[in-house]
């Protein structure tokens, strides 16, 4: 539901050195006369400009729901409750977490904790990502892939660091784990800040951006660990409850493996689009108006994630057409 | 019952806001104790603001940011700021920095006769008389909740996955710990020290009695349970989190265990957000999302009195003077009523 007195909140990962602390400054300091609170993490990069700075620990808290990859920030509840005392009104917030964060928990905290989900509201998740080291990167660390796959944005910078045919192959890279974040290629993060804060990437709308050019869903055969992703599209109309039963029970039983998902979906009989976007096991989900006059009445789903292969995706989505 | 709220709205104001005063600060009212003869309140501006009846409040700059937790000390008060002071505060305007930690946020404050402890992070610290320097009490993650027994020899002291309650002797602190899996919030021993229960991230508190440790689960709350407190001489842990005030009894050997709680002062669509005991009464009042608030007996079968009619903002402290005679109720928006709880007043 949207509320005008939630405070966005944009969550800014990336390793250690990408050039966090640099994109940071830039939103601080070129976005004058805002108010903005900078959740940091002690062991962070120093030097930010901005009067509201906050000490984080980055405790990860299991929630007590019996959902095991249910994550949530502890701190980040906690301090966000704690801003929301504030007389004065911040106009945004942004979490830095650090290098080798696992973006779930903080995405997690929005979803899961209700006075956190009344007064502020996820934005975007913006990582930064160094073009000369995240291939290697990639390799040795799965929470680059984790930060890769749950970017809305991803800032590819230092390219000027970089060769032509390097960087269209780390961008067929980042392509290949998460199709629907938005690839900027930078120098000293110099992407235009509208593009960066304020997006409402988690409003459920912005499902509906999902450019169904991304939509592959032929890929190579990965290494098992490796983060994927995979899309349906679907022309003939779905039933509603073959899909709930059957999306209700991989997000119990795989939503671990599963970082993120996206959909637009056609049901039988039903005039307006659905639209659903989930974080491992939690998911938002609502009808979005009616279809567009003479565009095509496409389900779409895209998943990200892990041993996706395995999921028996296909098929189990083909079984919710209408019969 | 569900109509009670509805029903009571129709008369425009209360009797309580006819005689009281309203003063808007327009700062949140974070937290509100009682000194000696006057109450005193935190705000989200960094303000604590002394009330008493009759006279405008004294306004004190304590702390930059928001005052996060406040106590009462002997005639003072201490609080947290999230601008990481600790800070000794008289109602004539005198601040005493005890401590500055700098970036890091006071979370927590207590104190016990002249002992004086904050938490911020993992870290509790405990200022006894005469020592410039604090102990210091180490746990495995932020500290949440604070709370002394009332004889000062104990400290209850909450986190993730539980409760660690230290014991003093021979000025040594020593750690037991209580564990529950999850998040745990404010925490608060009974009147006869013989439990202890805390608040927790889920919509659940979750208790302990102390001598065997055993788990005392109180469910079924709608919301996360922002405040409680003890009424009578039941007693009976009133708790906010639900549409109702909901009383939980800890008279017997078991407690609550395998009991119902008592519901009282329905708030229709509204959920409890604060409640606080009349002293000597078996009584609360409970503050509700809109602003509004209930004075209910801890009796199924009576009506509840509308003591403050709805503000539209969440009711976030309610106060009563050490003499028993003033209320004082804040809320999210800085609306402060301060009125006389009995007519002849």
């Amino acid at each position: 539901m949207e509320n005008t007195s939630q405070v966005p909140v944009t969550v800014l990962t990336g390793f250690l050195g990408a050039g966090k602390t640099t994109l940071l400054n830039r939103i601080l300091t070129e976005q004058h006369g805002r108010k903005y609170a900078v959740i940091v993490n002690e062991f962070g990069e120093q030097g930010i400009d901005n009067d509201l700075v906050v000490d984080a620990d980055e405790e990860v808290f299991e929630m007590n729901n019996g959902c095991i990859c249910c994550t949530v920030r502890g701190d980040l509840i906690r301090i966000l409750s704690g801003l929301m005392k504030r007389a004065d009104k911040l106009d945004a917030i942004i979490v830095e977490t650090t290098g080798l964060a696992d973006p779930a928990p903080v995405a997690q905290t929005f979803f899961v904790d209700q006075d956190v989900a009344d007064r502020t509201k996820l934005d975007a998740i913006v990582t930064v990502a160094d073009a000369v080291h995240l291939s290697s990167q990639l390799v040795d660390h799965h929470e680059a892939e984790e930060q890769i796959a749950f970017a809305d944005v991803i800032l590819l910078n230092k390219v000027e660091l970089v060769e032509d045919n390097d960087i269209v192959k780390v961008n067929d890279r980042i392509r290949k784990i998460n199709p629907f974040a938005k690839i900027i290629k930078t120098t000293r993060c110099d992407a235009p800040l509208d593009e960066i804060v304020g997006l409402n990437a988690f409003s459920l709308d912005r499902v509906l951006d999902i450019e169904p050019d991304f939509l592959e869903s032929d890929h190579d055969h990965e290494h098992d660990d490796d983060v994927t992703s995979l899309s349906f599209v679907s022309d003939s109309p779905l039933d509603m409850d073959k899909f709930q039963d059957w999306f209700g029970n991989l997000l119990r039983t795989k939503g671990q493996d599963i970082l993120r998902s996206k959909g637009i979906l056609n049901f039988k009989g039903e005039e307006e689009r659905y639209v659903f976007q989930g974080v491992h096991m939690l998911m938002d989900a609502s009808p979005m108006g009616p279809w567009p006059k003479g565009k095509n009445r496409s389900s779409r789903v895209v998943f990200i994630g892990r041993d996706l292969d395995n999921m028996n995706l296909k098929e189990g989505f083909e079984n919710c057409k209408s019969a | 019952m569900n109509a009670d709220l509805e029903k009571l709205q129709e008369t425009n104001k209360t009797e309580l806001e006819r005689r009281g005063s309203i003063f808007n600060i327009g700062a949140p009212a974070t937290e509100a104790v009682t000194t000696r003869d006057q109450i005193a309140v935190g705000f989200g501006d960094g303000t604590v603001r002394f009330f008493q009846s009759g006279s405008d409040p004294k306004t004190v700059k304590a702390h930059k940011g928001v005052v996060l937790s406040m106590t009462n000390y002997e005639d003072h008060v201490l609080t947290g700021g999230d601008d990481g002071r600790f800070l000794k505060i008289s109602s004539d305007g005198n601040i005493e920095e005890i401590f500055n930690f700098g970036s890091k946020w006071v979370d927590c404050v207590a104190s016990h006769k002249d002992t004086k402890v904050c938490s911020s992070g993992k870290t509790v610290y405990i200022w006894t008389k005469n020592k410039d320097k604090p102990q210091t009490l180490e746990h495995q993650s932020t500290v949440a909740g604070l709370a002394f027994d009332n004889k000062g020899k104990r400290l209850a002291v909450s986190r993730y996955g539980g409760v660690t309650v230290w014991k003093l002797n021979n000025n040594k602190w020593t750690a037991s710990n209580y564990t529950w899996k999850g998040s745990h919030g404010t925490v608060t021993f009974s009147p006869d020290t013989k439990y202890i229960v805390t608040a927790m991230q889920e919509n659940q508190i979750h208790g302990w009695r102390i001598n065997d440790k055993a788990d005392l689960a109180m469910r079924g709350y709608p919301s996360k349970i922002k405040s409680f407190t003890w009424v009578g001489d039941t007693p009976y842990l009133v708790t906010s989190g639900s549409s109702d005030a909901v009383c939980w009894p800890f008279d017997g050997k078991e407690g609550p265990m395998g009991r119902k709680p008592i519901v009282v002062a329905n708030g229709g669509k509204e959920l409890a957000t604060f409640v606080k005991a009349l002293n000597g009464e078996k009584a609360v009042f409970t503050g509700f999302t809109d602003g509004s608030v209930l004075l209910a007996e801890i009796d199924e079968s009576k009506k509840p009195i509308m003591i403050r009619s709805s503000t539209g903002a969440e009711v976030s402290t309610i106060a009563i003077s050490s003499d028993n005679s003033q209320i004082l109720i804040g809320d999210m928006k800085g609306s402060i009523l301060l009125s006389s709880l009995w007519a002849d007043n």
